[in-house]
């Protein structure tokens, strides 16, 4: 489900946050270049997954929301990384 | 929303790619420019001890002629300026991202602002006991060392690697620059110190531009 190329670049970039760290809707938005219609459609689909956590809370009295891997999203997109690095054809830097 | 993002990509090669752009790019956006940093004070360095070495050089040479006041109000304004100019920027680059990093991120500045207040309330009370000289080289030394102590602290907070190496570098530009003595250390920290961090600086921001 990861493989699809959107939702890859999604997992990509939230597997740059550092453990613990959680990333506003709109700045993630703003680091894929996706509208946010587009984003919304990716996230539920892996929130559903479970690959991802959203939390819908408060900044003062902005309601925010917060995205970030979950420790199943970070497994899948590891294991996913390495058995693509296996089908490279063995002279490939 | 495009058929495309459907799609995975045409092979393992170019998934790879996608993952290690797309990582990159994320990193890329939440980490300040390498500028950011070493600009502002790499300069607020290389001027403020510059044009310190000019008035106050080795062996009570003046290079440049001044009143004695400013050199020091100088470096002064020069260091306030670099500190809000990256307390803003370290502010902005990581805003909307929240958890772990923003605590640490807080608690080092603080550290920063703690430990020269701390130097600042405390070394004075040596001033009397030293001549002009030594007193402008204590307080250099003590604030250049406490400065590379903080880079190596943030480097093993944040496990990185050139932050920690310009703390040891500060330091060891320290150790020489007192050695030789005053007037010969503030030439020492404004090249080396001053100069390194641009150079360091500008050398981050071409890498980063060539990963793209």
């Amino acid at each position: 489900m990861i493989h699809a190329q959107a939702r890859l670049r999604v997992v990509a970039s939230l597997s740059a946050l550092d453990e613990g760290d959680r990333i506003t809707f709109p700045r993630l938005q703003e680091i894929l270049g996706m509208t946010a219609g587009n984003l919304s459609v990716h996230l539920r689909k892996l929130e559903t997954a479970g690959y991802v956590d959203i939390t819908k809370t408060f900044s003062g009295r902005t309601p925010t929301t917060l995205v970030r891997l979950s420790r199943r999203g970070q497994l899948a997109f590891e294991e996913y990384t390495v058995a693509v690095r296996a089908l490279l054809p063995p002279m490939s830097t | 929303m495009s058929n495309l993002d459907e799609h995975p990509p045409a092979g393992p090669a170019e998934t790879l790619r996608l993952i290690e752009e797309q990582r990159a790019a994320a990193i890329r956006g939440l980490a300040p420019h390498p500028m950011a940093f070493f600009g502002p004070w790499g300069l607020a360095w290389l001027l403020g001890f510059g044009v310190m070495f000019l008035r106050f050089g080795p062996d009570g040479r003046v290079f440049l002629p001044m009143p004695d006041w400013l050199p020091v109000v100088l470096l002064f304004v020069l260091l306030a300026a670099a500190a809000v100019a990256s307390g803003v920027i370290a502010g902005r680059s990581y805003r909307h991202v929240y958890g772990r990093s923003a605590v640490q991120g807080a608690m080092y500045g603080l550290a920063w602002f703690i430990a020269f207040l701390g130097m600042g309330t405390t070394l004075g009370r040596f001033d009397s006991a030293l001549s002009d000289a030594d007193t402008g080289l204590l307080w250099a030394t003590v604030a250049i060392g406490l400065t590379g102590s903080l880079h190596m602290a943030g480097g093993a907070i944040w496990r990185d690697r050139t932050l920690f190496g310009l703390g040891v570098w500060t330091i060891a530009i320290n150790i020489v620059g007192t050695a030789i003595g005053s007037g010969w250390h503030s030439l020492v920290i404004s090249l080396a110190g001053g100069g390194a961090m641009l150079v360091l600086g500008l050398v981050l921001w071409a890498r980063t531009r060539a990963a793209t």
